[in-house]
């Protein structure tokens, strides 16, 4: 199960962005979201589902993604998340404002 | 966007819960199986994912956040407990719901008539910038009078102030309706008439310059007559229709909106002759409007008219001795006339009643707060905030508002409904009064803002009350005062104004005409043309019909604006210098004339069937005419002169109050109908034990089947009429002061009921010590009244203000009427102490024993 992350939540905000971007690589359901994140952030990120359900409410409500139901590869039947255009459009402006606050505190950090 | 995806998950409502939970159970499962696939035991498998997972139904609550609107779940739960707690006071909440009900009902239904009558009268849409012009000769105090074609020419003189001018004068014809003979009303009119109202036809055109020849009959149809006779019917422009035996051909409809003059169904061009454009004083029967000038206000149109007067006046010594004005009035003052102070008297006693209303069903919350004191308190305590209670609070009491307020709105639509019905000189004004969403918003903003004005109070301090001990109490005990204060106040002014109104108006009514108004039905109807002998055929007719007593013909009749007003002179008889002229009023009228009315022949004869149209001219003057003019001789066989030619006056006969209860008219003087037939239209006048209305319309049928019937009235609603809208006012202001009145005891019974309530404890302590059941009654009754004096005097001064604009402005009350004063503030403290005293006596029964263990 890999070392617990001391602080599971993630950065604020970020957590959006991280759906949007797992749905980018196609539509999945809720747990396959939060098993991608945890497994490609290597562990580091594990997402609660306290946090997962309402952000994925929150995508439907802004309309950044659409739920349907389907049957998953071990024929059970699961809502399926799909990322709409207007979802995709949100995900380049969220990576384009992360990309500026990563390269601002990389020179905050590099300054000294 | 994001609104609108809210609300589409929301309408799916439960099935949208149930997904959410399903997919949370499967995540949950999911997480299972993974851990069995890396070795778990089942059982351990379901308590890891049990351990990481956390709380479900908390996840699911998060998530449901995110399309819900929290802030508005909550304002429904409060809605709900509102509803509940309203449900669970039936009492309180009719009391509330049904003061306010008649607050805002009583408001609407009267802003509802101020909006037709001066906000937007006869609900046309172009009428802010139109004037009217009518005359005013100060040496025979005639003001506002209908002008003469020379005023028209000036005020059309005036393109600096206005950019269109138009004189209208009214008509009447007769009109073959499917075979039954009408009388239509219309009017005549200059061709810029439609221009001034910024009216567009709604089919066809308007007049044109060459609609202006004489031999060109053109007509303009209103909406309603073009829907009635031609059934909305394009083609029929073009058409002709006929009115009094004349073809007039059809150019054009009005809209459907353009309603003025009240009642009017065509207009035809109106032609003036030049000499009547030049004559000064005669033919005045025009009504002249004008439309201003974009940028020309009111008040510097009427600086220009009065320049040019006073150049007028300075250079004519004639009128300027008779003191000769033109007076310019906004249209919505010209349609209201005297309408308009007593309605906003009846808005702003509305108003006061709605405030009154208020504060008591404020004094009621404040007295249901003692108990809930604690489940506020309890609230607090377990978390729940200030905002959160307030906001609940003040829910409540909007919601009552609401209630009222939609029960109020009913109310006014019924009183609407039925306002307009009464019977009025403006009544077709009146007809037109209807509630539009304007007036339904109104009436619902004022139940809302009653609601939080009702609330607000005790929500506050209820809040106090519950978060500190119960000395706050005091507080309480402060507002309530104020609450009766109030009340009291308003009450009595209220009640004051009614009784002065009633008082005035009793007066009047005691005044007697001089004739007999009981069982007199009168009509009037058009002559008809080719018909001599018809006057004598319908007289006989009446009198034979079945429960007449005995029937006349007259032209006019008392209580329609009165006699024709005219000079006269006296034969062999100058007018000494400075004498103004001698002016009299004539009516034309039959034989039985004089005893059909009941009014008495002083001395001479009456006038008889042998005074035929080729016989001596004679005719008959009033008492008042006989000693103004013929003191100390016999008028008897004296030749007065004022219709036709020197008439021999053959008899006296008694004084007749002819326009209003309260004016004397002036010298009267009756003429043999037949001698004197310049006019197109007489009355028939009939005293019958039953209804006469029929009776005549039969009569007037079987004697010529083309002469139309119109204004058929008794007499008493003639002279009800003219008491005009002084009856209304005087009924709605009994019943707004007899509900304020209400109101206030009420209030104050509840308020002095609660204190005895609270203090049960206290009273049965005191009486153990050895006070006596007086002393206590004193006590709370002193408590009680202190509140109420003080609104009494607060009332009184508000009342003193509130006559003194009566006395000038609406009817002739004294200007300080003291007893009136008195004896309604002595009902008032009557009415009061027997609300104080009711709960006090109940206060000094309290059985000691059991007061001391109450609580």
């Amino acid at each position: 199960m890999g070392t617990p992350n001391p602080n599971p939540e993630i950065l604020k905000g970020t957590l959006d962005m991280l759906v949007l971007k797992t749905l980018a690589r196609g539509p999945n359901h809720g747990y396959g979201i939060a098993q991608h994140i945890r497994r490609v952030s290597e562990e580091a990120f594990r997402v609660g589902e306290g946090s997962l359900y309402p952000a994925l409410q929150r995508l439907l409500v802004n309309g950044w993604a659409q739920a349907e139901w389907a049957v998953t590869e071990t024929n059970r039947k699961a809502r399926v998340y799909k990322l709409t255009p207007a979802g995709r459009r949100r995900l380049a402006e969220e990576v384009r404002e992360f990309d500026f606050l990563l390269a601002a505190i990389a020179r905050v950090m590099e300054s000294v | 966007m994001k609104l609108w995806n809210r609300l589409l998950l929301r309408l799916r409502g439960g099935r949208l819960e149930a997904e959410l939970n399903d997919e949370i159970l499967l995540h949950r499962e999911m997480l299972e199986a993974d851990f069995i696939r890396a070795g778990m035991t089942p059982r351990d498998a379901a308590q890891a994912a049990a351990r990481q997972f956390g709380n479900p139904s908390a996840a699911a609550d998060f998530s449901r956040d995110e399309w819900s609107f929290p802030r508005f779940d909550a304002v429904l739960k409060d809605l709900r407990f509102a509803c509940r707690l309203m449900l669970r006071n039936p009492l309180l909440t009719c009391a509330a719901a049904l003061t306010v009900a008649f607050g805002v009902g009583a408001n609407t239904a009267i802003l509802s008539m101020l909006e037709i009558v001066l906000l937007n009268p006869l609900g046309m849409r172009h009428t802010d910038g139109v004037m009217v012009a009518r005359v005013r000769i100060d040496k025979i105090q005639m003001r506002r009078a209908p002008d003469s074609g020379v005023e028209f020419r000036e005020i059309q003189s005036m393109p600096d102030a206005f950019c269109a001018a138009a004189a209208m004068e009214n008509r009447a014809w007769n009109y073959q309706n499917g075979g039954q003979a009408t009388r239509l009303l219309g009017q005549a009119v200059t061709p810029d008439f439609f221009r001034v109202f910024g009216e567009d036809p709604a089919l066809g055109r308007f007049f044109a310059p060459e609609d202006r020849q004489e031999d060109q009959h053109s007509v303009v149809l209103a909406y309603a007559m073009w829907q009635s006779q031609f059934g909305g019917d394009p083609s029929a422009i073009g058409r002709k229709i006929v009115l009094d035996d004349q073809p007039y051909s059809i150019v054009g409809v009005a809209a459907a909106e353009f309603l003025f003059p009240a009642g009017a169904q065509a207009w035809i061009p109106l032609v003036l002759s030049p000499a009547r454009l030049q004559q000064r004083g005669m033919n005045m029967d025009l009504a002249v409007f004008a439309r201003l000038r974009n940028g020309v206000s009111p008040a510097q149109a009427v600086g220009r008219v009065n320049r040019y007067v006073a150049g007028l006046l300075a250079s004519t010594a004639d009128l300027a001795k008779v003191g000769y004005g033109i007076e310019l009035d906004r249209f919505a003052v010209y349609v209201a006339g005297d309408l308009r102070g007593p309605l906003w008297l009846l808005w702003a006693a509305a108003l006061v009643v709605l405030l009154t209303g208020c504060a008591n069903v404020a004094g009621l919350l404040l007295t249901r707060s003692a108990s809930r004191r604690r489940e506020i308190a309890i609230r607090l305590s377990v978390g729940a905030t200030r905002w959160q209670i307030v906001r609940q609070l003040l829910l409540e009491s909007l919601l009552l508002g609401m209630a009222g307020g939609v029960a109020g709105l009913c109310m006014a639509k019924l009183a609407v409904s039925l306002l307009t019905r009464v019977s009025l000189p403006g009544r077709q004004l009146l007809a037109l009064v209807s509630l539009n969403h304007r007036l339904l918003l109104y009436g619902v903003a004022l139940a809302m803002i009653s609601g939080l004005l009702f609330g607000l109070v005790p929500a506050l301090q209820l809040l106090r009350e519950s978060q500190t001990s119960a000395m706050v109490r005091s507080r309480r005990r402060r507002f309530q005062d104020a609450f009766v204060t109030a009340q009291v106040a308003g009450a009595f002014v209220l009640v004051v104004t009614t009784v002065l109104l009633l008082r005035s108006l009793w007066a009047v009514q005691q005044i007697q005409p001089g004739f007999d108004p009981q069982h007199l039905t009168t009509a009037f109807f058009t002559k008809p043309k080719n018909d001599p002998g018809f006057q004598d055929r319908l007289q006989s007719a009446l009198q034979a019909s079945p429960g007449v007593e005995s029937a006349a013909l007259a032209y006019p009749v008392p209580f329609d604006g009165g006699g024709l007003t005219s000079g006269f002179s006296i034969r062999d008889r100058q007018r000494q210098p400075g004498e103004p002229e001698w002016h009299g009023e004539a009516y034309f009228v039959s034989p039985e004339y004089l005893r059909t009315m009941r009014i008495p022949l002083l001395r001479g004869r009456d006038i008889s069937e042998t005074d035929t149209a080729a016989a001596p001219l004679v005719c008959l003057i009033d008492r008042r005419l006989a000693e103004r003019f013929f003191p100390n001789q016999d008028p008897i066989g004296q030749q007065i002169s004022m219709y036709r030619d020197w008439a021999r006056i053959v008899g006296v006969v008694g004084t007749v109050r002819a326009t209003t209860l309260e004016e004397g008219s002036r010298p009267v003087v009756y003429y043999p109908l037949v001698q004197v037939p310049f006019f197109t239209q007489s009355a028939a006048v009939v005293r019958s034990g039953l209804s006469a209305a029929k009776t005549i319309r039969e009569a007037v049928r079987r004697t010529n089947g083309s002469v139309p019937v119109f204004d058929v009235r008794t007499m008493q609603e003639r002279i009800g009429e003219s008491l005009g809208i002084r009856r209304i006012l005087a009924a709605l202001l009994s019943v707004f002061g007899g509900i304020s009145l209400l109101l206030a005891t009420i209030g104050l019974y509840g308020v002095i009921a609660q204190v005895v309530s609270e203090r049960t404890q206290e009273i049965g302590i005191r009486m153990t010590l050895g006070a006596q059941p007086a002393q206590i009654v004193a006590q709370f009754a002193r408590q009680g009244l202190r509140a109420g004096l003080f609104g009494l005097a607060l009332g009184a001064v508000a009342a003193v203000y509130t006559q003194s604009w009566l006395a000038s402005s609406l009817y002739h009350t004294q200007s300080l009427d003291v007893a009136t004063f008195a004896a309604v503030a002595a009902g008032i403290l009557l009415l009061l102490l027997a609300a104080v005293w009711w709960p006090s006596r109940k206060a000094s029964k309290i059985d000691p024993q059991a007061a001391l263990r109450y609580e």
